[in-house]
């Protein structure tokens, strides 16, 4: 029995034929004609399968705990010695600082302050003036500095600790700048430090940050203005800003993307996590999102109301609320390139930064721990003998202590991007060939009937898509006024358009997808059916009715006007290429897909 | 009992009478400078001086022949035969670790205060040997003798600047002209495996005198510390070898109660219990601070007047505690805007700007303090991991560009892999004013050869120096170098963490590529017949 079987199978796999090198084309035939059949199912399979991968992301099926990579950081393990006394260094600091508030100070008066205040401690500090030009107006600044040269220390490395004068809450950030104060005073009397340490307390929130940071690299931008540093150090490796808002806070939270979907190495976070935990005894946060366990009584808003009470409530469910939650604010970052701090302006010059955020509430934390743990970050920090490397680059934090590494999450947008290649794949066979007319009894042989693939027309309205993409973004660079024309072209073949735009996409995706995970995944969303299933249709107005479609689906964010506003000035200001990208690369796409239905078939 | 002292005596009557065909007389004078600084920090400045009298250097012709012998009694042998066997006429060696703040601290004592070490010589041409093949021997013995890697310091890092770095000496009358090699390693730190051997070149260790304070715990914490050898030939004089150590004390970082009182013992932890005996002179001089309510206790200084305490360690008796007090502070106030005589003529900032790895540019700026022009020469001793292009040196003083403040430029232009690039100009700085200058650099791609086995932080590159030639008289006429801080660059590297990955990854591509071409190429194309077989044969073939 099982000998018959394996000769079946044999024959099968080998064929019949006596050649040998005939049953090996007549086996490939096979298997071509199979891929054939079977490519639009294989299609619709793969969009599907990448699909429900994006929504187990959450679930607990790929996440893993973090640990700590590179063994010279050594987190948590040194003895802190800030103590009550710096605390109420920083208390006096705060009431100056709040004296300067109350009586309206302005910008300069309360730089000349902090840069006076870190003089009285020795440490030499400076001020720098800034003006950035945009579109709604002139934005002006000072921040202060100082640069604490570290004893004994060549003084060819630094570590940043900053505080933004304004809150990502909108509030002042008097305790923050009071923190790096008195942590200045506080670090100066040690000689530990093997690189140098630079207090910086910036101007505004965002603006102060760029401002200094592209004069300490000496990168300039047309519409900045600031003043050359008077005040130097070596390469910096390390940043951490704190962000402060509150009376008290009862919780950590970690701020970590960085302009253009750039992440800094998870070690940094890892290590923070980890002295928050056992040296400051502060829980940590991702954002600043509590967990279900923090919030025993109060369900999460993520889950649908739909769902029944008794799957909404298990906790399972709840902390696939929890995770999810995580991983959209992180989309809502990454794919749009935005910073979600001040530490995010500094990835960009290959330096690992973080914003601690202190979550306000009651209490119970305040100085004493925020001290610690910065105290116990810098030792770590002060610790690496080279930068962090270790491609641990590439993450998804979905809770404090879990994370989910890249083959966790790339697949998902990777396989959709597959299925979009199959797509134009398909659609290029097509364009070449014709299947047989009905089966002939006299026929031997199928013949299917080839034709010429004219490809420059397809390719002039890719082109001219993509250059209308790039008229749109400087139309909306310069006079922000909302026009678009749909371009005029013959009737070139639509499948070839059809393979162009969906070879171009999936390329674009893949590409798209180890720079920028997040934002590669929301293409693959927006993308991946509706540009595999464009097809014309026979009636006209069906045609413009699906053209219609795409094109509300290709320029409806030009509607969301504070969106193109904020992703303009994100452009203007720091340099972030989602703007463009959008105008240059997803609107195009989306129009030559809506070009292939308005074609006639 | 009388024999016994007899034969001694005979012994050391007969040890004297070989020693009488060349008396070789030495000197040993050890020096302590304490400087309070206005910044609250202490610097001190220790040198201990070995003079061999009409000693003179060997002269590199007579290499190949027997030298003659080397007895000294203070004179440290060790040294002694390594500047004989590779006929050295001038040596400096300093290691030193830190930043020098010149706006705070002043000129040093000793010139070279550049981070890391630094070695230069002058050696007389001709002989045998060649002067590059001397230079060799020297910082590998140099490198034995103080247990720094003084071996890394070569044909890549060494340079011959020679306007820059004169000879402190005198230059004996060979018949061959004298040549400088100079090259310095920033990355190199200095701690107490290299003060080891340096204690041990002193007559009187670290056991009495003032190299009794030389406690490494103290030393090595303090804010700025540095060790220096140097050795040169006085005409009337003769050799002469030069120890050094500066360190740059912080008291306020030790007080608790933020003063900053000092004293020896808060200082190094060690008070001077005994003179060292064959020290021809054994001083402690405190500089004493003018604008501040300074007093000197106990015990008395031996000598004063205005500016300087002197203590005659020789004339010791119990224990010495130099101490200084400002009485009237309850805590000390760093000084808050820029004092009105600076301490330095100027002041230079040198950064490395861009972010990109492939280029950036070399931001140097310089702030004359002086109301009055100052001319000063710039010697860059660039490693070829920087490569600069000298027609981009831009000069800009208050925003306009100022191309004639530089002259007499002297540019060697670096050979990658094998030589450093040698820049040497003058500058006019205008009185009180900010001179930038900037140069377009290049960052090369290294062989994967060159990159070192250990932790990748980014290579460091050696301090500018510059040489103000203001003659102060406080200096006794004397011209100064001033070091900048150094810099790191960093280079393009691979990940060494992960050669497998790369090792798999480039495999399989070339597995795959190769086995594609190797099939094209042996496969035999041949027509082959698609037709089904007969039935019977498909029989005959089951």
């Amino acid at each position: 029995m099982p000998n018959r079987f394996i000769l079946k199978l044999r024959v099968i796999l080998r064929g019949t034929g006596g050649d040998k090198n005939v049953t090996r084309i007549q086996r490939r035939r096979k298997l071509g004609n199979l891929a054939w059949r079977l490519y639009p199912k294989l299609q619709i399979l793969l969009l599907l399968v990448g699909y429900a991968w994006m929504l187990t992301i959450p679930s607990s099926l790929h996440v893993q705990r973090t640990y700590i990579d590179e063994n010279a950081l050594q987190p948590a393990q040194v003895n802190t010695y800030w103590n009550w006394g710096d605390v109420h260094r920083a208390d006096l600091y705060l009431e100056e600082l709040e004296a300067l508030r109350d009586c309206n100070a302005s910008s300069h008066e309360i730089a000349t302050f902090l840069s006076t205040e870190f003089r009285k401690l020795g440490i030499p500090a400076a001020m720098q003036e800034y003006t950035f030009d945009t579109r709604t107006g002139a934005v002006h600044g000072m921040n202060a500095y100082a640069v604490l040269s570290s004893p004994r220390a060549s003084g060819t490395e630094a570590i940043v600790v900053s505080a933004s004068r304004r809150s990502q809450t909108g509030e002042p950030n008097l305790r923050g700048v009071a923190t790096v104060l008195s942590l200045a005073a506080y670090l100066k009397g040690s000689s530990l430090w093997a690189k140098d340490l630079v207090f910086v307390v910036s101007d505004g929130h965002l603006d102060g940050m760029q401002a200094w940071i592209t004069a300490y690299h000496g990168v300039a931008q047309s519409n900045l203005v600031a003043e050359p540093l008077q005040l130097a150090s070596g390469v910096i490796w390390t940043a951490l800003n704190i962000d402060y808002p509150g009376h008290s806070f009862s919780h950590l939270g970690v701020f970590f993307e960085g302009l253009n979907g750039r992440l800094p190495n998870q070690d940094l976070i890892n290590s923070v996590q980890r002295i928050a935990q056992y040296t400051g005894g502060v829980p940590m946060l991702v954002y600043d999102h509590k967990g279900y366990n923090e919030l025993p009584n109060q369900e999460s808003a993520f889950l649908p109301r739909w769902l029944p009470d008794g799957l909404r409530q298990t906790p399972e469910a709840q902390e696939y609320a929890y995770r999810a939650e995580n991983v959209v604010r992180h989309v809502g970052f990454q794919a749009r390139g935005r910073a979600s701090g001040v530490h995010g302006l500094l990835h960009q010059f290959r330096i690992d930064a973080i914003t601690l955020f202190a979550l306000p509430a009651h209490g119970p934390h305040g100085f004493h721990a925020i001290g610690r743990v910065v105290e116990s970050t810098l030792r770590t920090a002060n610790n690496l003998l080279e930068r962090l490397h270790a491609s641990f680059f590439f993450y998804l934090l979905v809770g404090p202590t879990t994370f989910i590494k890249i083959g966790g999450y790339l697949p998902s947008a990777l396989l959709v991007s597959v299925a979009m290649l199959f797509g134009g794949m398909g659609a290029w066979a097509h364009a070449r060939w014709i299947p047989p007319p009905p089966a002939n009894e006299k026929q031997e042989q199928e013949r299917w009937i080839a034709r010429p693939r004219p490809l420059l027309p397809a390719l002039f309205v890719v082109c001219s898509t993509h250059a209308l993409g790039a008229a749109l973004f400087f139309v909306c660079a310069t006079s922000f006024a909302c026009a678009a024309g749909v371009p005029s072209s013959r009737a070139p073949d639509h499948l070839i358009l059809k393979t162009l735009n969906l070879c171009l996409a999936s390329t674009v995706v893949s590409v798209t997808s180890v720079l920028n995970f997040s934002l590669a995944a929301t293409l693959a969303i927006a993308l991946g059916f509706p540009l595999s299933f464009s097809t014309p249709s026979s009636s006209a107005i069906a045609r413009l009715g699906r053209f219609t479609a795409y094109a509300s689906l290709a320029l409806g964010w030009l509607f969301m006007e504070d969106e193109v506003t904020q992703a303009l000035l994100n452009w203007e200001l720091l340099g972030v290429w989602f703007a463009p990208f959008v105008c240059i690369m997803y609107t195009p796409l989306v129009l030559q897909a809506g070009i292939v239905c308005l074609l006639s078939p | 009992m009388t024999t016994r002292v007899l034969y001694v005596l005979a012994i050391v009557f007969g040890l004297h009478l070989c020693c009488a065909a060349k008396t070789v007389e030495e000197r040993f004078y050890e020096q302590l400078v304490l400087k309070p600084n206005h910044d609250g920090t202490v610097t001190s400045s220790f040198s201990f001086t070995t003079l061999i009298k009409d000693g003179r250097p060997r002269d590199p012709r007579t290499l190949g022949k027997e030298d003659e012998s080397q007895h000294y009694t203070l004179f440290p042998l060790a040294l002694g035969q390594i500047l004989r066997d590779n006929a050295i006429t001038e040596l400096h060696l300093s290691l030193n670790a830190g930043k020098w703040d010149y706006l705070n601290w002043g000129y040093p004592e000793e010139d070279g205060v550049g981070t890391g070490a630094e070695l230069w010589a002058w050696m007389a041409e001709g002989g045998p040997v060649t002067v590059d093949e001397r230079w060799g021997n020297l910082r590998n013995a140099l490198a034995g003798l103080f247990c720094a890697s003084l071996g890394s310091l070569d044909e890549q890092r060494t340079t011959s600047p020679a306007l820059t770095f004169q000879p402190e000496g005198d230059l004996p009358a060979f018949s061959s002209s004298h040549q400088l090699r100079h090259a310095t390693l920033p990355s190199e730190h200095v701690c107490t495996e290299n003060l080891t051997p340096f204690l041990k070149l002193l007559p009187c260790k670290s056991l009495s005198g003032i190299a009794s304070l030389l406690n490494p715990h103290r030393l090595f914490d303090a804010d700025w510390h540095g060790m220096g050898v140097h050795v040169r030939f006085l005409d009337h004089a003769g050799i002469e070898v030069r120890l050094s150590f500066q360190a740059v004390h912080n008291p306020v970082r030790y007080a608790s109660d933020n003063r900053r009182d000092w004293s020896l013992r808060s200082l190094f932890d060690h008070t001077i219990e005994q003179s060292c005996p064959v020290a021809s002179s054994s001083q402690i001089r405190v500089d004493l601070p003018r604008s501040t309510a300074a007093i000197i206790t106990e015990p008395e200084p031996t000598a004063r007047d205005d500016a300087v305490a002197v203590y005659d360690v020789r004339q010791l008796n119990g224990s010495l505690n130099v101490a200084m007090r400002w009485p009237d502070e309850t805590s000390f106030e760093y000084p808050l805007g820029a004092s009105s005589s600076p301490l330095a003529h100027m002041t230079v900032r040198r950064t490395l700007k861009g972010s990109d790895q492939y280029k950036g540019h070399l931001s140097v700026v310089i702030t004359n303090h002086l109301m009055s022009e100052l001319q000063t020469s710039y010697l860059e001793t660039m490693p070829w991991l920087l490569q600069f292009y000298l027609h981009s040196l831009r000069v800009e003083h208050d925003g306009v560009s100022r191309d004639d403040l530089v002259s007499i430029v002297s540019y060697t232009p670096p050979v990658p892999h094998a030589r450093p690039a040698l820049l040497q100009t003058l500058l006019t700085l205008p009185p009180n004013s900010t001179l930038r200058l900037t140069m377009d650099v290049v960052k090369p791609f290294l062989r994967y050869t060159e990159h070192p086995p250990d932790a990748q932080r980014g290579w460091d590159l050696p301090p500018a120096v510059l040489m103000p030639l203001a003659r102060d008289a406080s200096a006794g006429g004397r011209v100064r170098r001033v070091y900048t801080p150094v810099l790191l660059v960093d280079l393009a590297t691979p990940d060494f963490s992960m050669p497998y990955n790369v090792i798999i990854m480039s495999c399989t591509l070339i597995a795959l590529i190769f086995g594609s071409v190797f099939n094209l190429l042996t496969r035999k194309f041949v027509a082959v017949s698609l037709r089904p077989p007969p039935p019977a044969q498909r029989v005959e073939h089951m």
